[in-house]
């Protein structure tokens, strides 16, 4: 017998439920393709449930969603404090310090997170408007997600973070700056001894696509989410063909910076980001592959 | 009076017990006194108010988005002027009369809050907040009470407070995001971040209490919630400002 697998979390689920119980998708819509193969992540219906462990978390709302969490005796999960919208004074809150926290600090990450144990409600929220992505992760799989897009996650997944690799200098002399396009850091996260669930919050729509070994394409550097491990990340620097005005400075340089994203793997990009503005002269960076028009 | 909501779909309450403001279908229509409110688009909704000869609403008057011309427009005199801007709220309250066409709107995506009064209700809504209400509530606002509440609360100095007398009346919040309502019973509490919350009955306490938890680099971040206590209505957004943390 064919076993129903969900399209957008990739686990096996109930094809009978109207959403996928694991990840809150839709079950009975059809998929949404684009011509150029990026899948829209149907976002969580109103008030859909996502089972992990004893515990569920419900959805609430369309436009900021709330994961409104109801925790079973015994079983966590852990947050960035600023998300927390509000907990029912029955469920014991507490902090989960983390290692390398003067570079968290530097890099604008929280340094602590809090943890939330059963039995127990509480709600957490993000402060944009957009979709909250539900990542069930199997035993031993890995994701890696963009900075201040974590929402929460259960207690059995493991969190850790480590730098992006992406950037670029520009400016010489004390003038000199360094960009991280797409953060300085990005979490990891493992669920090392058996599964469990990860949340995001994706500001805007969320696409996904699945990349073929050796596939590549370019994305904004800020439009990335989440991505398997597998997914192989550098810069691209593409220089128009047109200078227009630029030719009479000489330190602006009309460039665009890309993310070059290299499968096998899944990845996914949010429609809201922010593009990186200045147009200043690139000296130095991470390794880039560039093309000029 | 009717608030717009639709009818034909089903009570939206989670499993914690919180109830989803209903969302105003596009182009709803429905009436208070003599006038009519029109609820334009879902993203970032605008109440367009029909008003008859004999009505008014009263509102900030940075919301306002357009008007006919021949809507007169007045201000509406509040009291305690200094304290109001102290406060940051703001010190004028525009007041529009009939006949006439005046619409309205916030610039953040979100949802408006129907609320109809009846006759002897009192409601407070945090500063900001309100979107408008028609000239038959009345109109003033309360100190929150206690120094940590104030630090803390993530609500600002004041809140406002409607009241209607005799009279029914309609107040239009825009809640920032998705709003949810729920009813706490008789000395039942729940902690809601302060930037969360929208409105209450004034029956409901509210106090900032400091969580045993330290946040920040150091320690040196206290974080506070907002215990709220029943009997009432509680209503939150889940878009706003993070105030959890001071030093």
């Amino acid at each position: 017998m064919n076993q129903y697998v969900c399209r957008y979390c990739r686990q096996p689920s109930d094809p009978n439920s109207p959403t996928c119980p694991l990840c809150g998708a839709p079950v009975d819509i059809r998929s949404v393709v684009s011509d150029s193969g990026w899948i829209e992540q149907p976002p969580v219906r109103d008030m859909a449930k996502i089972q992990f462990g004893q515990s569920h978390c419900q959805i609430e709302g369309t436009t900021v969603p709330v994961a409104d969490f109801t925790l079973a005796q015994q079983e966590m999960v852990y947050f960035s404090h600023h998300v927390l919208l509000w907990t029912d004074p029955a469920t014991r809150l507490g902090t989960m310090s983390m290692r390398g926290g003067w570079k968290r600090v530097m890099a604008g990450m929280p340094l602590i997170m809090l943890e939330a144990h059963g039995p127990g409600h509480l709600a957490l929220s993000d402060n944009h408007a957009g979709e909250v992505i539900a990542l069930p992760l199997q035993h031993g799989q890995q994701m890696w997600v963009r900075e201040h897009r974590f929402l929460c996650a259960t207690g059995n997944i493991r969190y850790d973070w480590d730098q992006t690799h992406i950037w670029y200098v520009t400016g010489t002399g004390d003038d000199q700056e360094t960009h991280y396009p797409m953060g300085q850091y990005g979490d990891i996260f493992t669920a090392a001894d058996r599964p469990g669930l990860l949340l995001l919050h994706s500001p805007g729509n969320t696409f996904i696509r699945d990349l073929q070994p050796g596939q590549s394409l370019l994305v904004q550097p800020s439009s990335l989410l989440y991505r398997d491990v597998s997914v192989r990340v550098h810069l691209h620097l593409e220089y128009p063909r047109n200078l227009g005005f630029a030719f009479w400075h000489p330190r602006w340089s009309y460039r665009n910076i890309w993310v070059r994203l290299t499968g096998p793997g899944r990845v996914a990009v949010q429609s809201v980001y922010t593009p990186p503005e200045d147009t200043e002269i690139i000296q130095n960076s991470s390794y880039a592959t560039h093309h000029r028009w | 009076m009717t608030c717009g909501a639709p009818l034909d779909v089903r009570d939206k309450v989670s499993d914690s017990g919180w109830r989803e403001a209903p969302r105003l279908r596009d182009m709803t229509e429905f009436r208070f006194s003599a006038s009519t409110c029109q609820v334009e688009g879902e993203l970032v909704p605008v109440a367009e108010i029909s008003l008859s000869p004999q009505d008014g609403v009263y509102f900030e008057h940075h919301v306002l988005l357009w008007k006919d011309e021949t809507v007169p427009l007045s201000s509406l005199k509040t009291q305690g002027g200094m304290k109001r801007t102290i406060g940051g709220m703001p010190h004028i309250v525009t007041v529009a009369n009939g006949p006439g066409r005046v619409a309205f709107s916030r610039d953040a995506p979100g949802e408006l809050v129907v609320l109809p009064l009846h006759p002897g209700m009192e409601l407070d809504v945090r500063e900001h907040a309100f979107l408008l209400a028609s000239h038959s509530i009345q109109y003033s606002f309360v100190r929150i009470k206690g120094l940590a509440n104030v630090l803390h609360g993530g609500s600002g100095m004041f809140m406002d407070r409607f009241v209607t007398a005799q009279y029914p009346g309609l107040l239009l919040l825009h809640g920032n995001g998705n709003v949810l309502e729920r009813t706490l019973r008789p000395g039942e509490k729940i902690l809601v971040e302060p930037g969360g919350f929208l409105y209450k009955d004034s029956t409901v306490q509210m106090n900032a209490v400091q969580m045993p938890l330290k946040t920040g680099f150091m320690g040196h971040h206290n974080m506070y919630l907002a215990e709220m206590s029943g009997p009432g209505r509680v209503g939150i957004q889940s878009m706003y400002v993070h105030h959890h943390s001071s030093e």
